[in-house]
């Protein structure tokens, strides 16, 4: 079934082998280098955890670990032997496994039915499920990692925590297709956890060390060094060093993910200067919803506030919600005097709020319409007489804009689709501009998925529209942006804001101030 | 029948060139070059087809089919699916005969106006209960089709005072007949309307993407209750069409005018996900559909075919111009 099984006898495999020797691997996208020559080695009953910014390379890493994605160049080494993985299904054969940050179980099938999925071995025969096989196997799974779980209970009706369990009962299934210790790879297992779940799922991975690597991918770098033995740092697509975890703290982990600081000085920009306002131009008190309790925030004209936090902080939720476009269970926001409605998006539009969506592909803009249309799609009175539309009005109107922020693009009637990252997001943004009526940009990630240059585009039109007064509140993709671009950042946490610190252009505090706060 | 905007992937790709633009312009007139296309074609089967007389016929026969296609066209376009259309047109006919004694002139406007209400109340379910545009409809094909049974005691009502429906029989200039010319005027003025107001902007952004539509501040669900709205209004105008060449309300009149109505649609170029389409490509699409359904006996397929004519162009018209790069998973 797999390589290992049918190699001759005798020709071992020296017992130093890592378990699993990832070599130089190279994966480019359009426009990225997602790897840029990653060596990893994960040893044998060790759980390796890997540490790195948003972008640095560890999806996409994990991915070719499991046949996902394939890499351009680089080696992968099982156990002493050069493998190829073209599929989950290869990775399998070869031990390797995966818990996916998404759950990937059927929720409405049973735990012992998810746990066979795609394995039945014995528990079909002549296409037919036999229930009591399935039930046996899957009992054997979790008596592997001594859950409790009933195997018949719908997938639905268990926790989070209880599916997590059943999806390493399910991964151990790979156990059945190869005879050596399998390499299991936990990809953030614990976003979706509270904290006494999280401890129950450290002890599971401190007993599959017993007779399998772990390797083990968190946000979180305390729980990193609390359940690793070793920490390796990815940055860039790049390996930059690896620590033992029993004695490295997460500042210095954190000095290593994000690097030497400070060479980008549109960051430091200063802020604009703004006369002292009696009032500040959004005030946010109690806002709750889904996902986020209690939130209190304050926006001055002119000043860019990044809201900073781990995944499942609630701050992306707490920004749709103030645009209306998630709903709220208590609170209150007023912009200038005036309490807001939130209850849908075009009464925020009409308060001269805006918002930049992180997915710009699919929220952010209607790619098949064309940059003309898509820039006048709120404002829609910027290019209309009264109710009728007057296209000279409008041809002037976004020539104008795609002149003001140099927008590369063959016309206004191209569909957006066809242009790069950078422009897109700039016409993207330009729609709240073309009224001149914008007091409040949300800015959810964006510059995401935008290279260096773009980057430095969108930051200075973020600067120039500080300048004119407009408020921000930012969503930064790293902590280095939130603290270059703001002049105050919030640290929200589980569903809070937990701290403000300040961020004038001559006191920036360092990455590690913050993570202090958001861990 | 490709359609550009719809195949072209997602990605940033060259400056448009002059030949990429020619070459969407022609595929944009696809529908015409079909019918010319057919057109040409009948007439070689039976060189007796292309006359005056029987081109006069075959679009006073295409004008309800060219207004149902017309008003669902809008809520295609919007990304929902309309397919109450022909039980609602049928039980407008039964409304028409039975208030037509106690009505007199004024019945064609109540009838438009009942059958508008009725789409906009589907509508309204569509998008305050979030219930799929396809289920709601199914429902109101069924409950429509039952309420027009029950209220014409399962059989035709004659319609005896054919003053008020004259006129959609005369012909303009001796040859045009007036019920075409009322459809396309229907066209002609609900594409103007969408062409001078925000309303095609906020249609196409909801069709193409609905999320992105809603946070851009577009109001997604007016439009919507509007394209049932609209599509209910022509269902009821195809209906009076249909009582002025039968002289009688039926409640299965229009019965066998869905899925004309749908190929219509899906011929012309409409794309069955939304966004991309246009009430002129549902004329073109429905005058393709119309000269099939004459054209079959000429070259000698019995009309007890015609139904898998239709279903063979929907699924074809579909296969063709399906953006499968937008639909990740096909249900």
């Amino acid at each position: 079934m797999t390589t290992n099984l049918t190699r001759p006898p005798g020709q071992r495999v020296p017992a130093t082998a890592p378990a699993l020797e990832v070599r130089g691997l190279v994966k480019h996208y359009p426009g990225v280098k997602a790897l840029d020559g990653v060596d990893l080695v994960v040893r044998r009953n060790e759980v390796l955890g890997l540490a790195g910014e948003n972008g640095a390379g560890k999806s996409t890493l994990l991915k070719a670990l499991v046949g996902l994605v394939r890499p351009d160049a680089g080696e992968i080494w099982v156990r002493g032997e050069k493998v190829r993985l073209g599929s989950i299904a290869d990775a399998a054969d070869h031990g390797i496994g995966m818990v996916f940050q998404e759950q990937s179980l059927v929720p409405n099938l049973t735990a012992a039915e998810n746990i066979v999925l795609g394995s039945e071995g014995p528990g079909v025969r002549h296409g037919i499920y036999r229930w009591n096989t399935m039930r046996r196997l899957a009992q054997e799974q979790l008596d592997k990692i001594g859950s409790h779980i009933d195997p018949l209970a719908r997938t639905d009706s268990l926790s989070f925590a209880d599916r997590q369990m059943v999806e390493i009962a399910k991964v151990l299934r790979i156990e059945e297709r190869t005879s050596h210790p399998p390499v299991i790879i936990l990809d953030e297992p614990t976003s979706v956890l509270e904290s006494k779940e999280i401890e129950t799922l450290f002890t599971q991975v401190r007993r599959l060390r017993e007779f399998a690597s772990v390797v083990f991918v968190s946000h979180r770098l305390d729980e990193v060094l609390d359940v690793c033995d070793r920490v390796a740092v990815l940055r860039g697509g790049r390996s930059v060093g690896e620590v033992p975890a029993a004695d490295a703290a997460p500042a210095e982990l954190h000095r290593m993910m994000i690097g030497s600081t400070g060479s980008d000085d549109h960051y430091h920009g200063a802020a604009a200067e703004r006369p002292d306002e009696p009032r500040p131009r959004l005030v946010v008190r109690g806002l709750s919803g889904r996902t986020f309790r209690d939130v209190d925030l304050d926006v001055h004209a002119g000043e860019i506030v990044g809201i900073v936090g781990v995944h499942g902080s609630g701050r992306e939720d707490v920004c749709r919600a103030l645009f209306g476009a998630e709903p709220t269970t208590a609170g209150e926001v007023v912009l200038d005097g005036a309490r807001l409605d939130l209850s849908g998006t075009r009464a925020a539009c009409a308060a001269g709020i805006g918002y930049v969506p992180a997915e710009r592909k699919t929220e952010g803009m209607v790619g098949p319409m064309s940059v003309a249309d898509n820039m006048t799609l709120t404002k829609q009175g910027s290019r209309c007489t009264g109710p009728v539309v007057r296209p000279r009005k409008q041809a002037k109107l976004v020539d104008r804009w795609i002149e003001r922020l140099s927008i590369r693009t063959p016309d206004r009637g191209t569909a957006i689709q066809r242009l790069s990252g950078g422009n897109q997001q700039k016409v993207v943004l330009a729609r709240w501009l073309v009224a001149g009526d914008v007091r409040l940009l949300l800015l959810d990630h964006p510059t995401r998925g935008l290279d260096v240059g773009a980057r430095s585009e969108v930051y200075r039109l973020l600067r120039e529209l500080a300048g004119q007064g407009v408020a921000m509140v930012l969503l930064a993709d790293s902590l280095e942006e939130a603290i270059g671009m703001s002049d105050r950042i919030v640290v929200m946490s589980d569903g809070r804001a937990t701290t403000e610190v300040a961020a004038p252009a001559d006191g920036k505090p360092t990455p590690l101030d913050l993570v202090k706060e958001m861990v | 029948m490709s359609t550009p905007a719809v195949t072209e992937p997602a990605v940033a790709g060259p400056p448009v060139t002059g030949r990429a633009v020619a070459g969407r312009r022609l595929t944009s007139f696809m529908p015409v070059i079909a019918l010319v296309v057919l057109l040409a074609a009948l007439t070689v089967a039976d060189p007796g087809f292309l006359t005056l007389n029987s081109l006069t016929a075959a679009a006073r026969t295409s004008a309800p089919l060219v207004v149902l296609a017309a008003g669902a066209t809008l809520v295609v376009l919007c990304g929902g699916i309309d397919l109450s259309i022909a039980a609602l047109c049928s039980l407008a006919t039964v409304f028409f005969a039975l208030w037509l004694p106690d009505l007199g002139g004024l019945t064609t406007v109540a009838v438009v106006a009942a059958t508008a209400a009725i789409g906009a109340a589907q509508g309204v379910a569509h998008v305050l209960l979030r219930i799929p545009s396809f289920i709601v409809t199914l429902g109101g094909l069924s409950i429509f089709s039952a309420i027009a049974l029950v209220i014409s005691d399962a059989g035709p009502i004659r319609v005896v005072d054919r003053d008020v429906t004259h006129w959609l029989t005369l012909y303009v200039g001796g040859v045009v007949p007036m019920a075409f010319v009322v459809a396309l005027l229907v066209v002609v003025v609900v594409s103007l309307v969408l062409r001078s107001t925000p309303l095609e902007s906020w249609i196409r952004a909801t069709g193409y993407s609905e999320s992105a539509a809603r946070l851009a501040g577009a109001p997604v669900d007016v439009v919507k209750v509007a394209a049932f709205t609209v599509s209910g209004a022509c269902a009821g105008l195809a209906a009076i069409m249909l009582v002025s060449r039968n002289f009688s309300g039926s409640p299965t009149m229009a019965d066998n005018l869905l899925l004309p109505a749908v190929a219509a649609i899906v011929v012309g170029g409409t794309a069955i996900t939304g966004g991309h389409g246009s009430l002129w490509r549902s004329l073109a699409g429905a005058l393709v559909v119309t000269l099939l359904r004459v054209g079959l006996p000429i070259v000698g397929v019995p009309s007890a075919y015609e139904q898998i004519l239709y279903g063979a162009i929907i699924v074809a018209a579909v296969a063709l111009t399906l953006d499968r790069s937008k639909v990740q998973i096909i249900k």
